[in-house]
């Protein structure tokens, strides 16, 4: 079963996500892609840690290439999240020739793995801001890569401050 | 309590008034902190706690007491954190703190109303 979340800034995805993992009974395992450079970014993770904190999720720290991650059998699996990872795949170093592709070959690849996945993304593209060429692309493509995702999920999900509203699927909770 | 959100200009204060026409409203844009502290219904919310981070205050913690004071209480809060991260680190802080208003808000409120041009759709509980 795979689940797609998604909303805006601190609307409640990522404990929802949590919450939809809490009854697997296998390995509980947290794929974090934000990369720790700056002071926000390490209180975000420092806050998701928290949250986490006594939830039996192991973490794996998986910034880019998703299709080389082997997971244990009967895994739940929590990757948090596209946002972060379609920038690291994006403005790496040695970006793949067609990065919708490679991140997507990389999701199908936990899909087949995971007994449960569930996948937060964000909603980045609703501010009406013109933005440069390059961020500009950077939301036409984790818009692609979003819906690529919903397009494979079972269920998806918008957060609205703290409420989950089914989009797509049956209510898995 | 009720919360009312939605994006900017979708029609929330004008549901509002259609709803409950004799309600006494007051504008976060404008209203002093102690006139919030006690108000029934608080429009413009967003506003409200960008003026509270300005002023040094705590807003989660300001919406955390207002809504244990204030059970009936109606909130009109815009949805505000669906585009990219701003580049200003204030700015940034603010939309996360306007995110966690809004889900502090939600969790006690019985019935919330999300409004797209004009249209209600209740996310929590049913219409009124």
């Amino acid at each position: 079963m795979t689940t797609l979340i998604t909303g805006g800034s601190k609307c409640g995805k990522s404990r929802f996500a949590e919450s939809l993992l809490l009854s697997h009974s296998g390995q509980r395992r947290y794929l974090a892609t934000m990369q720790p450079f700056g002071a926000d970014a390490e209180r975000a993770i420092a806050r998701h840690r928290e949250m986490r904190a006594g939830k039996g999720f192991s973490t794996t720290e998986q910034y880019t290439d998703l299709h080389r991650l082997m997971l244990p059998p009967h895994c739940g699996v929590l990757l948090e999240c596209l946002c972060n990872l379609t920038a690291n795949e994006m403005f790496r170093e040695d970006p793949a020739p067609d990065v919708l592709r490679h991140i997507m070959r990389g999701i199908r690849h936990l899909q087949l793995q995971a007994e449960q996945l569930v996948i937060v993304t964000g909603q980045v593209g609703s501010d009406g801001i013109r933005y440069p060429a390059e961020t500009d692309a950077y939301i036409a493509l984790l818009g692609a890569v979003s819906r690529e995702t919903a397009a494979l999920a079972d269920a998806v999900y918008e957060c609205v401050y703290g409420i989950p509203v089914l989009l797509k699927g049956a209510a898995s909770c | 309590m009720m919360l009312l959100t939605g994006g900017a200009y979708q029609g929330k204060t004008a549901y509002l008034l259609k709803n409950l026409p004799d309600i006494v409203c007051t504008d976060g844009e404008t209203c002093s902190f102690s006139e919030a502290e006690h108000a029934q219904c608080i429009n413009h919310y967003h506003a409200l706690i960008r003026r509270l981070f300005e002023a040094q205050e705590d807003p989660a913690a300001w919406t955390a007491r207002y809504c244990d004071a204030h059970p009936d209480g109606i909130i009109l809060l815009n949805e505000t954190g669906c585009g990219i991260i701003p580049l200003d680190s204030a700015e940034r802080r603010l939309r996360e703190l306007t995110g966690i208003c809004g889900c502090i808000v939600a969790e006690h409120a019985q019935t919330v109303i999300r409004i797209t041009c004009g249209i209600p759709s209740a996310i929590k509980g049913d219409l009124p």
